[in-house]
C-alpha cells in the first residue's frame, strides 16, 4: 500500500464529531479572492532573516546542562566492560547513563542503551555536564571494552547463509512486501521486447541544516521537550509511552525547524536520553547531535538494488512489469513513512500484468528512515531508466512511450484518480517549457562536451487524510487566531495555513495568526510527512473558520434583530442577502466582547470513489565532459501537479529545493563505509558532497494550478517531496542521450561516468 | 577540550624559538583553516599554538620587481586570486587560487599554509583509524576506499597513498617558483619550491621537508614571452571540494616549436607530481593534435591504480588533453 497508508491509516471517512465542523460540508472554492493563491512571503520570514526565530538548540534555560552521547566505534559487538566512574568524577558532570544504570527502556527491537551494539554510532552511554566541552571530556573518560562480533554491511551478504544475525529474529526486517495483478508470465510471453536491467541506488544522508536534538525540562513531574521534529504529537505519544507518563504530562514544542526531510518523523533515542538525563540531574538538558552523529545514527535513504523487467509490444504498450527490490535498511527499523520502492512500478503505467517484491534487510549500518519521497526516489530511478531504455530499444520518443501507457486510474486501488488528467497536463507543460533538441544551445561548443536531454515522470501521494483539527477564535478587534497541533518543518506550512484562514474569512493576511508547534495548545495533527500537511490541515482550517463564520452570522442576526436566513457571510462581512445592510466582522466582534466567537473544524475523509495522487514530469538538459566525466545539469524543467497552488512562492521554493537535492542524489551524494571496519568515512560535510549553488541547474518551474476539487475542500495537494522524485532518472536519461552510455548505478560520479565511457569505448 | 597554550609571536625569530623548544609539541597558526580542524578531529594535539599572523617580519603583500613576483607568506588565497599583478604576471596561480575551497576559506587561508597543509585522506582525518601517516602501522586506504587516492608513487612504494591536496602547489611548481625560508639557524635560505615536497618516510611522516624552518615568502619568476598557462581541476562537485585531479600546464612556443613545458599534477600523488616524460615529449614538438595525445598518454606512464581509483588515469589524460588543447589553440592563434 502507499506510503501514506502506512503512516496514518487508509484515509477513509473521518470519525463522527458532534462539535467540529466537517470539511466535507464546505462548498468548493470556485475562485480565490483573498490572500490564498498569492505569492506571499513567509509569515516568519522577518524572524528568520533577523535571527530572532528560535530553533530547538536556541533554548537557553536557567541551569541548563548539555548532553552528549558516547557512540560505538565498532559495527557489531557486545559491551563487555563499561566503567564511567572517571566521567562521573569530572567537575561539571551532573549525570551519566549507560546500560548498567539507565532504565531498561525498549527502543524498536533493542534497548535504549543496549549492551549489544549494532552499527558504528550506536548509543552506548550519555552524559550531561555544565558545558559542551565538559560533556565531550566526560565521554572520553568512559572506559569501554567491546567484544567484537562478525558484521555485515550489505544486503546480499546479510541474506546469505551463515550471515551474522543482527537481531534475534534474523536479518529480514519484515515479511517481503509482495504485490501482483494479472498474469506476468503471460505478459512477458506476449511481449515483442523484454528489457531486463539491474539498477542500484546508494545510501544517502539527509544532512538537514539543523541536526536532530532537543532541550528537555522537568517541572512538577511534567516533561517539556523543545524538539526538532516533524511530529510533535507523535513524539509526545512515544515519549509518554516509553517513560510511562500520561499524555498530559508531556509537552512537545517545535517553533521553527531547520529541515527534517523525513529523518525527524519518529522518536529517536536522543529524546528519551535527554529526558532521562534531565530527570537524573534535576536540570534542563539540551542534547543536539553534532554533524558526525547526525550522519552516523539519525537516518539515511536506504540503498537499493532493483532487478527490473519490462515487457512491451512493438508499439510501446507495456504487457508486463516485474521488479524485485532489495533495500538495506540498517540496524533498526525505525518506522515513519515507509520506503516504498516498488509502489511506482504498480501505479505509474497502465499495465495488466504486474508483479513486485520488496525485501527490507538489516545490516550493521546506521538505521535508514524516510527521506523525501522514501522509496519513490529510488524506485523511479529504476523504472524511468528502464522506460528510457525501452524507448531507445523501440526507437520511440520517450514522452510518447509514456503517454502510450497513460492511465487515469489508480490500478492498485482500482479507482479513478481525482485528477485523471493530472499527469497528462504535466507532460504537456514540460514539453512546452523544454527546448528543442535542435536549438543552437545544444550544439557542441567544445569537442569534449556532449549535450543531452532526458525525461522522467512520477506519481506520488500527497492528498492528505484525516484526522486533523483546527480551532479558530475571533478576537474583540476582529482579528483571527487559529490553533493547530501541527508543525512547520521549514516548508512554509504556517504561511499556507494562514492564507487559507484569511481567504475563508475574507480578511487581510496580517489580521490572521496561526499558532502551531505546541502539543499543549493545539489539537492533534499528524506528522508532517508524505507531502500531506497542507492537504490534511488546510481543509480543517477552512472548516474551523467556516464554523466560526456561521456563528458570526447567528450573532449578527441576534445583535441586529435580523432573520438569520436572510444573512450571509461575504469577504469579512455579514450582509443581508437583499443588500440593504452589512456589518464588518470587527463590528460584530466588538459588539460581542468580552464574549467571543470560536470555531472548530475537522478534516473529513477523502472521496471513497477516487484516488488522490500527485504527479510530475521533469526534463533535464545536461552537458557531459567526456574527458573529465563531469556532468553539469544546465537546465531542468519541473512540471508538477499539486492541485490548487495556495502560494506560488512556496511551491517554487519546494521545487527549487527538491530539484537541487535531487541533483545531489543523482551526481554526488553517497555514504561510503569502510568494508574492513564498518566505519562510515564521509559522515561530514567535507567528504559527503551535498550540491552547492554552483551545481544547481537553472530550474524552470512549470507547475499547474488546477484545483483538484474532487480531492478535498481546498483543492490543493502536496508538493514537498515530488520535485525530488524524477530528478535522478531525468539526469541519467539525459546522460545517455548525450554519450550513449546507460549508467545503472547512482550517483553518477566522475569515476562512474569515466568508467562507463571507457567500457563503451572498449565495446565499440 | 584538550588544553593548549596560545602564543602570539612578535616576529619569526620568536616563533622559531618557540617552535624549536624541545619537549613541547608546537604548531604554527596562521589562517587556521587546516590546523584547527586537525585539532578538532583529534589528528594532532599540539601543546602549544604559535600565532604568526602578526609577526612583524611576515606580510601579506604581492610585489613585482625585475625578478618577478614576491608573495608574502601570509597572503591569503583570496588576495592572490584577486591581485592584479598575479593575474597579469602569473594567471596560472590566480586560476589555481580561485579554484580552491570557498570564498570564506580563501579569505582566511594563507599561501604558505596552503602549501604545507596535510592530506585530506578520510582515514588520516578520522580518529577511528590510526593510520600510518598519523603514526600507526598501516595505510587503510590502500585496500579500502581509495577513490580519491594516489595513482603515482615514487621509485619505492609509498607507505601512504594519500594525495597532496593543494591547488596552488602544482601551479607554483609549474611556474618554477622559489621559496624563501627562515632556517633554524636564523638565516634566510632560498630554495626551489619543488624541492620542499617529498613523499613521507617512516621517520618523517609529512609531505614536506620544511622541518622547523618558516616560510617567509614565495617568489615567482617572470614568464618568458610566448608562454601560455592553464590550470584545470576536476573535483567531485563544481566548487568547495578538493581536486580529484588537477593539472597546471605551461608551455612556451617559439617559431612553431615548444621550447619549454611544465605539466604538474595535483591530487594524484603524495606530492605535486611532475609529468616528466610528457614534458620531455613536448619540448621540441609543434603545438599539434598528435602531440597532445602523446603527452596525455605519457602523463600517466607509471600510473598504478588502486582498487577504486582507476578512473584517475583516464581523468589525468583528459585534463592534460583539455589543458594542452587550450594552450595550443592560443599559441597557434598568435
Amino acid at each position: 500500500m502507499g506510503h501514506i497508508d502506512t503512516l496514518r491509516g487508509t484515509g477513509g471517512p473521518s470519525p463522527v464529531s458532534f462539535e467540529d465542523f466537517d470539511s466535507r460540508l464546505l462548498p468548493a472554492w470556485e475562485t480565490l479572492r483573498g490572500p490564498a493563491g498569492r505569492p506571499c512571503p513567509r509569515v516568519e520570514a522577518a524572524a528568520k532573516v533577523t535571527g530572532s526565530a528560535r530553533y530547538s538548540g536556541d533554548r537557553h534555560l536557567p541551569g541548563q546542562l548539555y548532553g552528549a552521547i558516547l557512540r560505538s566505534p565498532i559495527p557489531h559487538g557486545e559491551v563487555e566492560h563499561l566503567d564511567a566512574s572517571r566521567a562521573r568524577a569530572l567537575p561539571g558532570v551532573h549525570a551519566v547513563l549507560c546500560h548498567h544504570d539507565a532504565p531498561a527502556l525498549r527502543w524498536r527491537k533493542c534497548l535504549l542503551f543496549d549492551p549489544r551494539v549494532r552499527f558504528v554510532g550506536d548509543e552506548v552511554a550519555a552524559v550531561a555536564a555544565e558545558t559542551p566541552q565538559q560533556a565531550a571530556d566526560a565521554l572520553r573518560l568512559i572506559d569501554v571494552r567491546y567484544r567484537p562480533l562478525p558484521f555485515v554491511l550489505d544486503a546480499d551478504r546479510a541474506l546469505a547463509d551463515g550471515a551474522p544475525r543482527i537481531h534475534a529474529d534474523g536479518n529480514l526486517a519484515e515479511e517481503p512486501k509482495r504485490y501482483a495483478r494479472g498474469d506476468v508470465e503471460r505478459g512477458f510471453a506476449e511481449a515483442d521486447v523484454v528489457m531486463d536491467l539491474v539498477f542500484t541506488t546508494q545510501a544517502a544522508l539527509h544532512n538537514s541544516l539543523e541536526s536532530h536534538g532537543c532541550t528537555a525540562r522537568w517541572e512538577n513531574g511534567s516533561l517539556t521537550l523543545w524538539e526538532s521534529t516533524q511530529g510533535i504529537h507523535q513524539i509526545r505519544a512515544d515519549v509518554a509511552r516509553h517513560l510511562e507518563l500520561s499524555d498530559n504530562r508531556v509537552r512537545v514544542i517545535t517553533e521553527h525547524m531547520g529541515g527534517g526531510f523525513g529523518a525527524k518523523l519518529v522518536m529517536w533515542k536522543h529524546s528519551l536520553i535527554a529526558a532521562l538525563l534531565a530527570r537524573r540531574s534535576n536540570r534542563p538538558v539540551q542534547l543536539m547531535l553534532d554533524r558526525t552523529a547526525e550522519n552516523l545514527a539519525a537516518g539515511n535513504r536506504n540503498p537499493t538494488r532493483q532487478h527490473v523487467r519490462l515487457g512491451a509490444k512493438r508499439d510501446g504498450r507495456l504487457t508486463a512489469i516485474e521488479v524485485t527490490a532489495v533495500a538495506a535498511i540498517g540496524a533498526n527499523a525505525v518506522g515513519g513513512e515507509s520506503s516504498n520502492v516498488t509502489g511506482v512500478y504498480q501505479r505509474l503505467y497502465r499495465c495488466a500484468n504486474v508483479r513486485t517484491e520488496q525485501l527490507a534487510v538489516h545490516t550493521n549500518t546506521g538505521p535508514s528512515c524516510a527521506f523525501r519521497a522514501p522509496g519513490y526516489v529510488e524506485g523511479v530511478f529504476g523504472l524511468e531508466s528502464a522506460m528510457d531504455a525501452l524507448a531507445r530499444e523501440l526507437a520511440l520518443d520517450p514522452m510518447a512511450l509514456r503517454l502510450a501507457n497513460y492511465t487515469e486510474r489508480d490500478q492498485v486501488r482500482d479507482l479513478l484518480y481525482s485528477a485523471p488528467d493530472g499527469l497528462r497536463g504535466c507532460h504537456a507543460r514540460a514539453a512546452s517549457a523544454a527546448r528543442s533538441p535542435d536549438a543552437p544551445h545544444l550544439k557542441l561548443e567544445a569537442q569534449a562536451v556532449r549535450r543531452g536531454v532526458g525525461i522522467a515522470a512520477h506519481e506520488w501521494g500527497g492528498g492528505g487524510s484525516p484526522p486533523a483539527y483546527a480551532w479558530a477564535k475571533l478576537n474583540a478587534d476582529g482579528t483571527l487566531d487559529v490553533v493547530m497541533g501541527v508543525q512547520d518543518i521549514g516548508t512554509g506550512t504556517r504561511t499556507g495555513l494562514t492564507q487559507i484562514a484569511a481567504e475563508e474569512l475574507g480578511i487581510d493576511l496580517a489580521r490572521v495568526t496561526v499558532h502551531i508547534g505546541d502539543t499543549a495548545t493545539g489539537p492533534f495533527a499528524p506528522q508532517s510527512g508524505g507531502s500531506a500537511t497542507l492537504a490534511t490541515l488546510g481543509p480543517a482550517v477552512r472548516a474551523a473558520v467556516a464554523d466560526l463564520g456561521a456563528r458570526a452570522v447567528d450573532a449578527a442576526a441576534r445583535l441586529h434583530d435580523q432573520d438569520v436566513t436572510a444573512l450571509c457571510r461575504e469577504r469579512g462581512r455579514i450582509v443581508r442577502s437583499d443588500g440593504t445592510a452589512e456589518w464588518r466582522l470587527e463590528q460584530i466582534a466588538e459588539a460581542l466582547a468580552p464574549q467571543m466567537l470560536t470555531g472548530a473544524g475537522l478534516r473529513s475523509g477523502n472521496p471513497p470513489e477516487r484516488s488522490v495522487r500527485t504527479f510530475g514530469v521533469q526534463i533535464a538538459e545536461v552537458a557531459v565532459n567526456v574527458r573529465t566525466g563531469e556532468v553539469v545539469v544546465e537546465r531542468l524543467v519541473a512540471a508538477h501537479d499539486c492541485g490548487r497552488v495556495i502560494n506560488p512562492k512556496l511551491v517554487a521554493s519546494q521545487i527549487l529545493g527538491g530539484v537541487t537535492q535531487g541533483v545531489g542524489f543523482a551526481l554526488f551524494e553517497e555514504r561510503l563505509v569502510d568494508e574492513a571496519t564498518g566505519v562510515p568515512l564521509n559522515a561530514n560535510l567535507e567528504d559527503y558532497h551535498v550540491p552547492t549553488q554552483a551545481d544547481a541547474p537553472a530550474v524552470v518551474v512549470a507547475p499547474g494550478d488546477r484545483p483538484d476539487t474532487a480531492a478535498n475542500a481546498i483543492g490543493a495537494k502536496g508538493i514537498g517531496e515530488p520535485p525530488m522524485i524524477p530528478v535522478a532518472p531525468a539526469i541519467a536519461n539525459a546522460v545517455y542521450d548525450a554519450v550513449g552510455v546507460r549508467i545503472t548505478e547512482l550517483p553518477l560520479t566522475r569515476a562512474r561516468v569515466l568508467a562507463a565511457l571507457a567500457r563503451a569505448g572498449e565495446a565499440g | 577540550m584538550r588544553p593548549f597554550e596560545y602564543h602570539r609571536a612578535r616576529d619569526t625569530s620568536e616563533a622559531a624559538s618557540l617552535l624549536s623548544e624541545v619537549g613541547v609539541q608546537t604548531c604554527l597558526l596562521a589562517g587556521g583553516t587546516d590546523v584547527l580542524p586537525l585539532m578538532k578531529d583529534g589528528v594532532i594535539a599540539p601543546r602549544r599554538l604559535v600565532d604568526i599572523k602578526r609577526s612583524a617580519d611576515l606580510d601579506h603583500a604581492v610585489t613585482l620587481d625585475d625578478e618577478g613576483l614576491r608573495i608574502g607568506a601570509l597572503t591569503t588565497l583570496a588576495e592572490i586570486a584577486e591581485n592584479a599583478l598575479v593575474r597579469e604576471q602569473a594567471p596560472l596561480l590566480a586560476e589555481a587560487a580561485e579554484s580552491a575551497a570557498t570564498p570564506q576559506l580563501r579569505d582566511a587561508a594563507t599561501v604558505a599554509g596552503n602549501l604545507l597543509q596535510r592530506p585530506r585522506c578520510w582515514y588520516y582525518r578520522n580518529p577511528a583509524f590510526h593510520c600510518w601517516l598519523a603514526g600507526g602501522a598501516v595505510c587503510h586506504a590502500r585496500d579500502g576506499h581509495n577513490e580519491r587516492h594516489a595513482i603515482f608513487e615514487g621509485d619505492a612504494p609509498s607507505p601512504c597513498c594519500a594525495v597532496h591536496p593543494s591547488d596552488l602547489a602544482p601551479a607554483l611548481i609549474a611556474l618554477d617558483a622559489g621559496v624563501r625560508l627562515r632556517a633554524s639557524d636564523g638565516q634566510a635560505r632560498d630554495v626551489s619550491l619543488e624541492t620542499l615536497f617529498r613523499p613521507p618516510t617512516s621517520d618523517r611522516r609529512t609531505e614536506t621537508v620544511v622541518g622547523d624552518a618558516l616560510v617567509l615568502e614565495i617568489r615567482v619568476p617572470r614568464l618568458a614571452p610566448q608562454t601560455y598557462t592553464r590550470f584545470v581541476k576536476v573535483a567531485a562537485r563544481r566548487t568547495w571540494s578538493f581536486a580529484l585531479a588537477a593539472v597546471a600546464a605551461r608551455v612556451t612556443v617559439q617559431y612553431g616549436r615548444i621550447t619549454h613545458a611544465a605539466l604538474v599534477l595535483g591530487g594524484v600523488a603524495n606530492v605535486p607530481w611532475r609529468a616528466r616524460q610528457a614534458e620531455q615529449a613536448l619540448v621540441g614538438a609543434p603545438p599539434a593534435e598528435d602531440v597532445v595525445d602523446r603527452a596525455a598518454r605519457l602523463a600517466v606512464s607509471g600510473a598504478r591504480s588502486l582498487g577504486h581509483n582507476a578512473y584517475k588515469v583516464a581523468l589525468v589524460q583528459g585534463l592534460v588533453t583539455e589543458a594542452l588543447h587550450t594552450l595550443f589553440a592560443r599559441a597557434v592563434a598568435k
